[in-house]
C-alpha cells in the first residue's frame, strides 16, 4: 500500500491538495473552479478508459454525459424521485448505449468509428430536442436545488468532495487498468488488435467492456453535473464540443496514463476560466483565443508529444536513468 | 388528415417539385463533398476540419460581396487558386507530419485544426450571422408549374461539372493515374518511384480548392458564421461513406440519396426529423455496408 | 515517481492557484454602485448579447445623468456567459470576486437558468431582462425577477392580435381561422409556439392545420414543407424564425406561389430583425412581428415621465447606432431602468427590502421605456398586461408599429395579403 502511494506521488499530492484546500479556502469562486477541474478531470479519465487504454477513440462521449444528465434531471422533475436513482437509471441506459457503441467499435476502425460516435450523439441530441412531451424538448430542464445529500443539494465544499470522490473513482479504474491482467490484455488490443486476437485475447468482448465502463462513468459525471449546474439543455450536453473537450484534456495531459486526464484538466480548465474572467467585457472577442491555443496545442501535442504532459516526465525519467 | 400520406392527383403534382428539390439539394451536397471524397480517397485521412474550409469559403464570398460587391460567381474564380495555396500550406504545416501516423493522431490533428479555424474566424469576424445576398438569389427559373431557384441550379451544375472534371482528371491524366496508384498501395507506389509526398500535397490542395469554391457558391443559400461548418462536415461524411471510399461518382449518387432521404423525410414526417434520417442512414450504412453502397466489401478495414 | 513529475505537478498547481486567487475584481470606489452584467458576449448568442450590453450601457449613462442609483454612480462588472457552465461559473465570480449583490442579464433561457441558480444560492438578486423560459419564475426562488414577459406572453399577444385585430378584418370569426404553426426548434421557438397554440385552441377555438418544427441551422430548403402547406391552405401562418429561415420561407413561398392571408412572428430574431428587410426589400411587405415599439409609435400615448425617458433613450440609441432601437436594446435598457426605479424605492440592495419595493411598484402602461407599466406577481414576474407589446409590420423596408392602434399613427396594411407581386 505504501509502495503504491509512493509510486503515485503525483496523484497523492494532487488529490490530497484538492481534499485539503476546501478546509482552508472558502472563496466560492475558487471552490467552484476546483469542482469544475475535478469533474472535467473525471470525465476525461472516463474517456481515457475507452480512448487511451482500449484505443477506441470516440468523439461522441457527450452521448453518455447527456444520458446521465437527463436521467438525473428527469427523475427529479418528472418523477419526483431523487437524483441518485436518476444516476442509476442513467448508468443503465448508458451501458445500453455503450453496448451499441461497443458493437460499432468492433465493426469499424479508427476514423470511421469516431464518425459513427459523432453521429450517435447527434441522433440523441435531435431526438431529445424533439421529444417535448417527455424531455421538454429544446427548452431544457431546470433542475431544482434542494439542500441535502440525498437530493445532491450540496454547498460548495460538499461539491468539492463529491467531485473529488468521483475523480478518485475514475482514477482508481484507470490504475486498475494499468496494473491488472485485464488492463494488459486491453493494452494488447490497443497496440495490435490482430496480434492480440491471435494470442487468444477476447478482443471484441474487451472492447465492449471498456467502452461500456467508460460510458457508465461518464454518465455518472453527467448526472452530477446536472445537479451542480442546475440546468440541462440538449444542445450543450450532447454537443460535439463537449465530446472533443474530454478527449482534449486527456491528450494534452497524457493519453493512456492515469494522471494525464487530470493534468490536462487542470491546465485547460483553469486557463479557460482565467481567460474568460480576464477578457470579459473588454475585448470580449479575445476569449476565443484560448480555443485557438488549445487547438494548436492539440495539433502539436498529438504529433510531437503524444504522451502528453505525463509523457514529458516519463521521457526525462528515461534520460535521467541513462545519464 | 396529413395530406402527405394520401395519394391522389394533388400528391402526384407534388412529386415533381419534390424531385426537383431533391436534385438541387443533392447538387449542393455533392459540391460540398467532392473535395472530401478526393482527399479521403487518395490520402485515406478523415479530415474533421473539412467543414471549416467550407466556412472559410463562405466568409470569402461574404467579405468579397460586402467590401467590393463582387458576385460569388466571380469570387469562385479567385477562390480556387487561393484555396489551392491554402491547401498546400496546410498540408505542409499540419498534414504532412501525420500522414503516416496512427489514426488517433490524424483524427486529433484535424480536430485541433477544426477548433483553431473556427475560433480564428470567431475572433477575427465575431459570431454575428452574415448573409450574402446577390441579386440572383431570388431569381427563379420556371418550367411549367415547377420553379427552380437559380442559385441552387448553378451550384448543382457546377457540382456536376467539377465532379466530372475531377473524374476525368483521375482517369485520363498521368497525374491522376499516379494519384490513384498511390491510393491503392502507398508502399508499392513509392517503390515505383512515385513521390508520394507530392501526390498527397497535390490531392490535398485540390480537395481544399474544391471545398473552398463550394463554400463560395453555397454562401448565398445559408447564414455565414464561424461554426457553420459543423453541419456540413457530417453530411459530407454521410455522402462519402455512402458513395464508397473515394469513389467520386459514387459520392454523387450518395448526395442524391442523402437529399432524397432528407426531402422525403421532411415531407412525410416534418422537417424536425430530417437530420435524424440521414444520421440513422449513416449508422446503418456503417454497420452493414461500410464500404459504401458502391465500394468493395471489406475495403473499410483495409488501408484506412 | 520522478522528482521532475513532482516538480511539474507542484508548478502546475502553483500556476493554477496563483491565477485563481489573483482574480480579484476591482473594488468599487465609494461613490459607485456596482452590479453584475452577465450576457453572452462570445459564442453563438453573441450577436444579441452585444446589443443587450449596448442597451444597458446607454441606459446606465442616462441613469447616471439623472443622479445614479441610491445616490451613487452606477457601474458594471461584466461577465461573459458563453454556455451554461460558463454562465454559472461567471455568476460565481461576479458574486465572490466582484462582490455584486445584483446580477442582470442574460438573454437566453439556457444561460439564465444556470446563472440564477447560482445567484439564489448566494442570496444575490437576479434581475433577468429577456430570457423567455416560462419556468424561470416557477422554481420557488425568491430573489429572481424578470422584467420582460416570458414566451407564453409572446404567444399570448400574437393570438390576441390574430383574434382581435386580424380576424375582424378578414371577416372571419376567430374559431373559423385556420392556423398553421411553423417554428425553429430552439427553446425560444418552442416556448412561443406552444403557448400560442394553447391559447389559440382553448380560448378561441382556432383550427390548427399544421405544427412543424425544424432546425434553422441545417435548413437550406423549405420546399417540402411549403408544398405540404399549400395543400393544407391555412389562413394565418404563425412562424417563429431565428435567422435566415425567415428569409428562406418567405422567398420560397413566393417562388412556389404559396398564398395565405397573414404571417405572424414574435421577437427580434428572424422576421423581426433588420436583416429580413435588407434581404428582401419591398418583398418583405406585410409580415407581422411582435416587438418593442418601432417607428410610428406615439409618444403622446405615454404618460409624461414615460415620454421623457423613452425619448431620451431613443435619441441616445440613434446617436450611438444610427438607427431606431432594436428589440435587444429595448429589453435590456428597460430592464435596467426598472431596476433603477426599484432601487430608488428600496434605497437598499438588501434582498428583503428589495423584494418589498419590487412588489409595491404599480405603474400603468405608458410609464417608462417601451411604454411599459409595472406590476410584479408574487413569483417575480412582470405582468403580461403591463409589459405592453406591439405588433409591427414590414412596410417598404421598415418595421413600423401598427397595433395596438391607440399607440401608433400607422395602420396595418395588406390584410389579407394580396398576390405576391401586388404588395406595394
Amino acid at each position: 500500500m505504501l509502495g503504491l502511494l509512493r509510486a503515485r506521488r503525483g496523484a497523492v499530492i494532487l488529490f490530497g491538495l484538492a481534499a485539503v484546500v476546501p478546509l482552508a479556502v472558502r472563496d466560492a469562486y475558487f471552490l467552484d473552479s476546483l469542482v469544475l477541474i475535478l469533474l472535467w478531470g473525471a470525465l476525461s479519465a472516463a474517456w481515457n478508459v475507452a480512448g487511451g487504454y482500449a484505443g477506441q477513440v470516440s468523439i461522441g462521449h457527450a452521448s453518455f454525459f447527456g444520458i446521465g444528465a437527463y436521467s438525473a434531471a428527469l427523475m427529479v422533475t418528472r418523477f419526483g424521485r431523487g437524483p441518485w436513482l436518476g444516476m442509476l437509471v442513467g448508468v443503465v441506459l448508458s451501458i445500453g448505449a455503450g453496448f451499441i457503441i461497443g458493437f460499432l467499435s468492433n465493426r469499424l476502425k479508427g476514423p470511421y468509428f469516431a464518425l459513427s460516435t459523432i453521429a450517435f450523439s447527434q441522433v440523441l441530441l435531435i431526438g431529445v430536442s424533439r421529444w417535448r412531451g417527455f424531455t421538454s424538448g429544446a427548452e431544457g430542464i431546470p433542475v431544482p436545488f434542494r439542500p441535502g445529500f440525498l437530493t445532491l443539494g450540496l454547498g460548495h465544499v460538499g461539491w468539492v468532495y463529491m467531485a473529488l470522490a468521483m475523480a478518485l473513482i475514475c482514477f482508481a479504474v484507470e490504475v486498475y487498468l494499468e496494473r491488472s491482467r485485464v488492463g494488459y490484455q486491453l493494452a494488447g488490443v490497443r497496440e495490435d488488435e490482430d496480434a492480440a486476437e491471435a494470442l487468444g485475447i477476447p478482443t471484441r468482448r474487451l472492447k465492449v467492456v471498456a467502452v461500456t465502463l467508460s460510458a457508465a462513468l461518464t454518465s455518472v459525471c453527467g448526472s452530477l453535473w446536472a445537479q451542480y449546474i442546475g440546468f440541462v439543455d440538449p444542445t450543450y450536453v450532447f454537443s460535439v464540443d463537449l465530446s472533443v473537450r474530454f478527449a482534449l484534456n486527456t491528450i494534452i495531459g497524457g493519453m493512456g496514463t492515469a494522471l494525464g486526464p487530470f493534468l490536462g484538466s487542470i491546465l485547460i480548465t483553469s486557463l479557460e476560466t482565467y481567460l474568460r474572467a480576464t477578457f470579459s467585457g473588454v475585448k470580449a472577442g479575445f476569449t476565443g483565443i484560448y480555443l485557438i491555443i488549445y487547438g494548436t496545442a492539440l495539433i502539436l501535442v498529438v504529433r510531437f508529444v503524444p504522451e502528453g504532459l505525463a509523457g514529458i516526465a516519463a521521457r526525462l525519467r528515461v534520460r535521467r536513468a541513462h545519464a | 388528415m396529413d395530406p402527405a400520406t394520401g395519394l391522389g392527383p394533388a400528391q402526384i403534382g407534388v412529386l415533381v417539385p419534390l424531385a426537383v428539390a431533391t436534385i438541387l439539394l443533392g447538387g449542393i451536397y455533392a459540391l460540398i463533398s467532392v473535395g472530401l471524397t478526393l482527399i479521403f480517397g487518395i490520402m485515406r485521412v478523415v479530415n474533421f476540419a473539412h467543414g471549416e474550409f467550407l466556412m472559410l469559403g463562405m466568409y470569402l464570398a461574404f467579405w468579397a460581396y460586402f467590401v467590393f460587391t463582387v458576385d460569388p460567381y466571380f469570387v469562385v474564380v479567385v477562390a480556387i487558386p487561393l484555396f489551392f495555396v491554402v491547401g498546400l500550406v496546410v498540408y505542409g504545416l499540419v498534414m504532412r507530419g501525420v500522414i503516416r501516423a496512427s489514426h488517433n493522431v490524424q483524427i486529433f490533428t484535424t480536430v485541433g485544426l477544426s477548433t483553431v479555424l473556427q475560433n480564428v474566424a470567431l475572433v477575427a469576424w465575431s459570431g454575428d450571422f452574415r448573409f450574402v445576398r446577390p441579386w440572383h438569389l431570388s431569381t427563379v427559373v420556371r418550367a411549367g408549374a415547377t420553379t427552380f431557384n437559380l442559385t441552387q441550379v448553378v451550384a448543382s451544375v457546377i457540382a456536376v461539372t467539377l465532379t466530372l472534371a475531377l473524374v476525368a482528371f483521375m482517369k485520363w491524366t498521368h497525374a491522376g493515374r499516379v494519384m490513384r496508384a498511390t491510393a491503392q498501395d502507398r508502399d508499392a507506389a513509392t517503390l515505383m518511384g512515385i513521390d508520394t509526398d507530392r501526390v498527397y500535397r497535390l490531392s490535398f490542395a485540390i480537395g481544399i480548392a474544391a471545398v473552398g469554391a463550394a463554400g463560395v457558391l453555397v454562401a448565398p443559400l445559408y447564414s455565414v458564421y464561424p461554426t457553420a461548418g459543423l453541419q456540413f462536415v457530417l453530411i459530407s461524411y454521410v455522402v462519402v461513406v455512402l458513395g464508397g471510399l473515394g469513389d467520386m461518382l459514387g459520392a454523387m449518387l450518395g448526395s442524391l440519396i442523402v437529399a432524397a432521404v432528407e426531402v422525403a423525410g421532411s415531407y412525410l414526417f416534418g422537417a424536425a426529423w430530417k437530420e435524424i434520417f440521414y444520421f440513422l442512414l449513416f449508422i446503418l450504412v456503417l454497420l452493414f455496408r461500410p464500404a459504401g453502397l458502391f465500394g468493395q466489401r471489406g475495403a473499410e478495414t483495409l488501408g484506412v | 515517481m520522478p522528482r521532475f513529475m513532482f516538480a511539474l505537478v507542484v508548478a502546475v498547481l502553483a500556476v493554477v492557484v496563483g491565477g485563481e486567487l489573483a482574480l480579484v475584481g476591482g473594488q468599487a470606489t465609494s461613490g459607485e454602485y456596482k452590479i453584475g452584467v452577465l450576457e453572452p458576449i462570445t459564442g453563438p448568442l453573441a450577436f444579441e448579447g452585444k446589443r443587450h450590453v449596448l442597451g444597458l450601457e446607454i441606459v446606465r449613462d442616462l441613469i447616471n445623468q439623472r443622479g445614479g442609483v441610491m445616490g451613487k454612480k452606477l457601474v458594471f462588472a461584466m461577465a461573459d456567459a458563453t454556455d451554461p457552465t460558463a454562465a454559472a461559473s461567471e455568476a460565481n465570480r461576479l458574486i465572490t470576486r466582484e462582490g455584486v449583490k445584483i446580477i442582470t442579464g442574460t438573454f437566453s433561457s439556457r444561460l439564465c437558468g444556470a446563472a440564477s441558480e447560482v445567484a439564489a444560492r448566494h442570496d444575490v438578486i437576479y434581475w433577468e431582462s429577456s430570457c423567455v423560459d416560462p419556468r424561470f419564475n416557477k422554481r420557488g426562488l425568491k430573489h429572481v425577477y424578470r422584467t420582460e414577459i416570458d414566451a407564453t406572453g409572446f404567444g399570448w399577444y400574437n393570438i390576441e392580435f390574430i383574434a382581435k385585430h386580424l380576424a375582424p378584418r378578414l371577416n372571419l370569426k376567430p374559431n373559423q381561422i385556420k392556423i398553421a404553426f411553423l417554428s425553429e426548434d430552439s427553446s425560444y421557438g418552442q416556448g412561443v409556439t406552444e403557448s400560442a397554440r394553447q391559447r389559440a385552441k382553448s380560448e378561441f377555438g382556432m383550427q390548427e392545420v399544421m405544427l412543424e418544427y425544424y432546425n434553422w441551422q441545417t435548413l437550406n430548403d423549405m420546399t417540402p414543407t411549403i408544398l405540404k402547406m399549400k395543400q393544407l391552405n391555412p389562413d394565418v401562418v404563425h412562424h417563429i424564425s431565428f435567422s435566415n429561415d425567415g428569409v428562406l420561407f418567405w422567398r420560397q413561398s413566393k417562388e412556389q406561389n404559396f398564398l395565405f392571408k397573414a404571417l405572424v412572428h414574435a421577437g427580434a430574431t428572424g422576421y423581426g430583425g433588420s436583416d429580413f428587410g435588407k434581404a428582401l426589400g419591398n418583398d418583405a411587405n406585410g409580415v407581422f412581428a411582435l416587438l418593442e415599439p418601432g417607428p410610428g409609435f406615439r409618444l403622446e400615448a405615454l404618460k409624461p415621465e414615460g415620454q421623457q425617458i423613452e425619448k431620451a433613450f431613443r435619441d441616445a440609441v440613434q446617436k450611438e447606432t444610427g438607427s431606431y432601437p432594436l428589440g435587444a436594446h429595448q429589453l435590456a435598457g428597460s430592464g435596467l431602468w426598472l431596476l433603477k426605479l426599484v432601487l430608488d424605492k428600496a434605497q437598499s440592495d438588501d434582498p428583503e427590502k428589495f423584494r418589498a419595493a419590487v412588489m409595491s411598484l404599480d405603474l400603468p402602461v405608458g410609464s417608462m421605456i417601451n411604454g411599459w407599466g409595472v406590476k410584479f406577481s408574487e413569483l417575480g414576474q412582470n405582468a403580461n398586461d403591463r409589459v405592453q407589446h406591439y405588433m409591427l409590420q414590414w412596410q417598404n423596408g421598415q418595421l413600423v408599429t401598427v397595433w395596438p392602434e391607440e399607440f401608433t399613427t400607422l395602420r396595418a396594411k395588406w390584410i389579407p395579403l394580396p398576390a405576391w407581386d401586388q404588395r406595394k
